[in-house]
C-alpha cells in the first residue's frame, strides 16, 4: 500500500510541473499508471501527443480541440440542409454556411451534390456499423448509454439520420393482409413480425457509447478519405475511449468523445500503415513488423523458431493480429489498457511491442514444443489467461 | 508428437463479405452453439472438428478468414492450400450476394483449380428482412456449376449438412484417384442418391 501511495505521489508530482518532464513521465508510465484520478488519460495524451508537455497550454489547445470536433459533427454528421434548433438567433444554416444550394436535392446523382456524399457515405459506415456493435461483447459498457450524449445529435427534433446507425438500419416496408367481407367492408392486418434488435436504439436524447464510438470512427474515416475506415480500427479507438469515458474527473470525462477523436486520430497516424494494404511490404508495414518480431524469435530461441516452421505455422497466422492491433483482442480490456501504459511510453514504437508478443512466444515454449500444428494454432490465437505483469517483465528482460 | 488419430485431414476455407455470419457458422459447427455477439475477424481464425464419413475419420482443419478487402493479401495466401471453400453471403444483404461474384473471381485466381466450392446464403431464419430469394441464389449457384445452400447459424438450420456435403465432395474426389489406382474398387457416387436422409447423420 505504502507503494502505491508512492507511485500516486509521483503522478501528482510530475503533474504539478510546469513544464511536464517527459522523459519521467515515460519512465512512470512504462510501469503502468495507478487507476486513480485522471491519470492515465492525462498520460495518453501526453504521451499521444495531443497535449504538449507545457501545462498552461492545455486549457487552450483543449477547447478549442473540442470546438474544432463540434464543427466536425455539424458539417459531416448531421444530414445536408439541416438546421441546428436551440442555438438562438445565431442559428446557422448549411443553406449558408455549407453551400447546400436550392438545386440540391436527395435525389440528386450530381458529384458536388451533398446528398449524393451523404448517400456514400453510407456504405462504410454500414461496415462501422456492424463492427462497433461487436465491440468488446464480454463487458456491458459500450452498451451502457453514456452520460454525455451529443446534445446535437441525440435531440432529432423529428429529423431523421442524425444518428449514424439509423442510416443503415435495413427499412422494410411493412405488408398488410387486406381482407374483404361483403360489400366495403375491408379488414386489414398488418403484418408485425420484425425481430428483436440486439441493440435496442437509446430513446431520444441518449445515446449508447456505441454510437460515440461509430460517430468517431466515422469522422475519421470521412477525414481520412484516403484510408477510409479498416476492420480493427474499432479495437484501437475502443481501448482510448474506454479510458477516457470513464475518466474519475467529470469536467474531463464530458470530454471524453472529443479528446478520444484526437488521441486516436495521433496513434493511427503512427500505425496508419498496419491497415493499408498497398504499404503491407513497406517499412512500417505490418510484413515488416512481423518479420521483426520472427527475427526476434528466431534470435532468442531457435528451438521454438524452427519447430514453428517445420510445422509451418507461419507468423501471419497469429502475429497479423497481435501487431496490427496492439494486442487488444488477445487480453481482457484491463489488461490491455495495461500493456498500452508501457507501449505508449515507448519512445522507440513499436519495439516494446514487439518484445511483448516475443515473451508471449517464449512463455509458451513447453506447450508449443509438444503440440501439434492445430493446438499450436490455438494456442497462439487464443492465448490462454495469464498475468499480465509477468509477459511485461519478460518482455523487459528482452535486451 | 501426439497420435494420428484421423484417416484423412481437409482443409477448408470460410469466405465472403464481412458480417454475413462467417464466424458464426463456424461456431455452430464446431460447438454448436450461436451468439450474435462476435467481434470482428482480424487476419484469420482457425477451428478443428474431426467428422465420420463412410466410415473414415476425417479431420477438418477450417480457416476462418476477415471479409474486408485491407486483408486479402493476408487472407488470399490461404486459398492455395484449401481443399473446399465456403463462400457465404447474407440473403439480408443485396451487397453480399452482389459480391459472389468477386469472390468467385478471387478464387479462380488463388486456389487450385480442383478445389471444391459451396456457396451458402446464410441468415435463413430472418425471413422478414430478407432480400435475396433463394431462387436467386440457385440460380448463381447453377450458372457456376456449385452447390448451394441456404443456412441459418442462429436456427442450426443446413450447417452440419453443408460441411458434410463439401467434405463428401472432397471425399469422393480423393477415393475417385484411388479407384484409378484400383480399377477393381467401386466407388458409389452419393451425387445421384437422393441426399437429405443420409447426410443428417453423416457427421458422428
Amino acid at each position: 500500500m505504502a507503494m502505491f501511495k508512492a507511485r500516486v505521489k509521483e503522478f501528482e508530482d510530475i503533474f504539478a510541473q510546469d513544464v511536464i518532464d517527459m522523459k519521467h513521465l515515460r519512465q512512470l508510465t512504462f510501469n503502468g499508471v495507478p487507476d486513480v484520478q485522471s491519470f492515465r488519460a492525462l498520460s495518453w495524451k501526453l504521451l499521444l501527443g495531443y497535449l504538449g508537455p507545457k501545462r498552461s497550454s492545455w486549457a487552450t489547445t483543449l477547447s478549442k480541440k473540442r470546438a474544432l470536433y463540434k464543427q466536425f459533427i455539424v458539417e459531416l454528421v448531421l444530414p445536408p440542409g439541416h438546421t441546428l434548433n436551440g442555438e438562438g438567433d445565431g442559428a446557422t444554416d448549411c443553406r449558408e454556411s455549407g453551400g447546400v444550394g436550392l438545386q440540391d436535392h436527395p435525389l440528386s446523382e450530381g458529384p458536388e451534390s451533398a446528398w449524393n456524399t451523404f448517400f456514400n457515405d453510407n456504405e462504410f459506415l454500414l461496415q462501422i456499423d456492424k463492427d462497433v456493435r461487436r465491440l468488446c461483447p464480454d463487458i456491458s459498457f459500450f452498451q451502457q448509454p453514456t452520460e454525455y450524449p451529443c446534445d446535437i445529435v441525440v435531440h432529432s427534433e423529428g429529423e431523421q439520420g442524425r444518428r449514424l446507425h439509423e442510416r443503415v438500419v435495413p427499412s422494410v416496408l411493412s405488408s398488410a393482409n387486406v381482407e374483404r367481407k361483403g360489400l366495403g367492408m375491408t379488414k386489414i392486418n398488418l403484418i408485425t413480425k420484425r425481430s428483436a434488435e440486439n441493440y435496442a436504439a437509446m430513446e431520444e436524447g441518449q445515446e449508447a457509447h456505441w454510437e460515440v464510438v461509430q460517430r468517431i470512427l466515422f469522422l475519421y474515416a470521412k477525414l481520412n478519405p484516403g484510408q477510409g475506415y479498416v476492420q480493427g480500427m474499432n479495437e484501437i479507438v475502443g481501448p482510448i475511449y474506454y479510458v477516457m469515458a470513464s475518466n474519475p474527473d467529470l469536467s474531463f470525462r464530458a470530454h471524453a468523445e472529443a479528446d478520444c477523436f484526437f488521441c486516436f486520430t495521433a496513434l493511427m497516424g503512427e500505425i496508419r500503415d498496419f491497415f493499408i494494404k498497398t504499404l503491407d511490404d513497406a517499412e512500417g508495414g505490418i510484413r515488416c513488423m512481423m518479420a521483426k518480431l520472427s527475427n526476434m524469435l528466431k534470435s532468442k530461441d531457435i528451438g521454438i523458431y524452427d519447430h514453428l516452421r517445420h510445422q509451418e505455422l507461419h507468423p501471419q497466422y497469429y502475429s497479423f493480429r497481435w501487431l496490427t492491433l496492439l494486442l487488444s483482442q488477445e487480453f481482457p480490456l484491463p489488461d490491455v489498457v495495461r500493456i498500452w501504459d508501457s507501449v505508449f511510453s515507448d519512445e522507440h514504437r513499436f519495439d516494446f511491442l514487439i518484445k511483448i508478443c516475443c515473451s508471449m512466444i517464449l512463455m509458451q515454449r513447453e506447450a508449443i514444443l509438444e503440440n501439434d500444428f492445430a493446438s499450436n494454432v490455438k494456442l497462439l490465437q487464443n492465448y490462454p489467461p495469464i498475468d499480465i505483469n509477468v509477459v511485461l517483465t519478460h518482455a523487459l528482460s528482452l535486451a | 508428437m501426439a497420435k494420428k488419430t484421423y484417416d484423412l485431414l481437409f482443409k477448408l476455407l470460410l469466405i465472403g463479405d464481412s458480417g454475413v455470419g462467417k464466424t458464426c457458422i463456424l461456431f455452430r459447427f464446431s460447438d454448436d452453439a450461436f451468439t450474435s455477439t462476435f467481434i470482428s475477424t482480424i487476419g484469420i481464425d482457425f477451428k478443428i472438428k474431426t467428422v465420420e464419413l463412410r466410415g473414415k475419420k476425417i479431420k477438418l482443419q477450417i480457416w476462418d478468414t476477415a471479409g474486408q478487402e485491407r486483408f486479402h493479401t493476408i487472407t488470399t495466401s490461404y486459398y492455395r492450400g484449401a481443399m473446399g471453400i465456403m463462400l457465404v453471403y447474407d440473403i439480408t444483404n443485396e451487397k453480399s450476394f452482389e459480391n459472389i461474384v468477386k469472390w468467385l473471381r478471387n478464387i479462380d485466381e488463388h486456389a487450385n483449380e480442383d478445389v471444391e466450392k459451396m456457396i451458402l446464403g446464410n441468415k435463413c431464419d430472418m425471413t422478414d428482412k430478407r432480400v435475396v430469394s433463394k431462387e436467386r441464389g440457385e440460380a448463381i449457384a447453377r450458372e457456376h456449376g456449385i452447390r448451394f445452400m441456404e443456412t441459418s447459424a442462429k436456427s442450426n438450420i443446413n450447417i452440419e449438412r453443408a460441411f458434410c456435403e463439401l467434405a463428401e465432395a472432397i471425399l469422393d474426389k480423393t477415393s475417385g484417384r484411388e479407384s484409378a489406382e484400383n480399377p477393381e474398387r467401386v466407388v458409389i457416387d452419393r451425387r445421384n442418391n437422393d441426399k437429405a436422409p443420409g447426410y443428417n447423420k453423416c457427421c458422428a
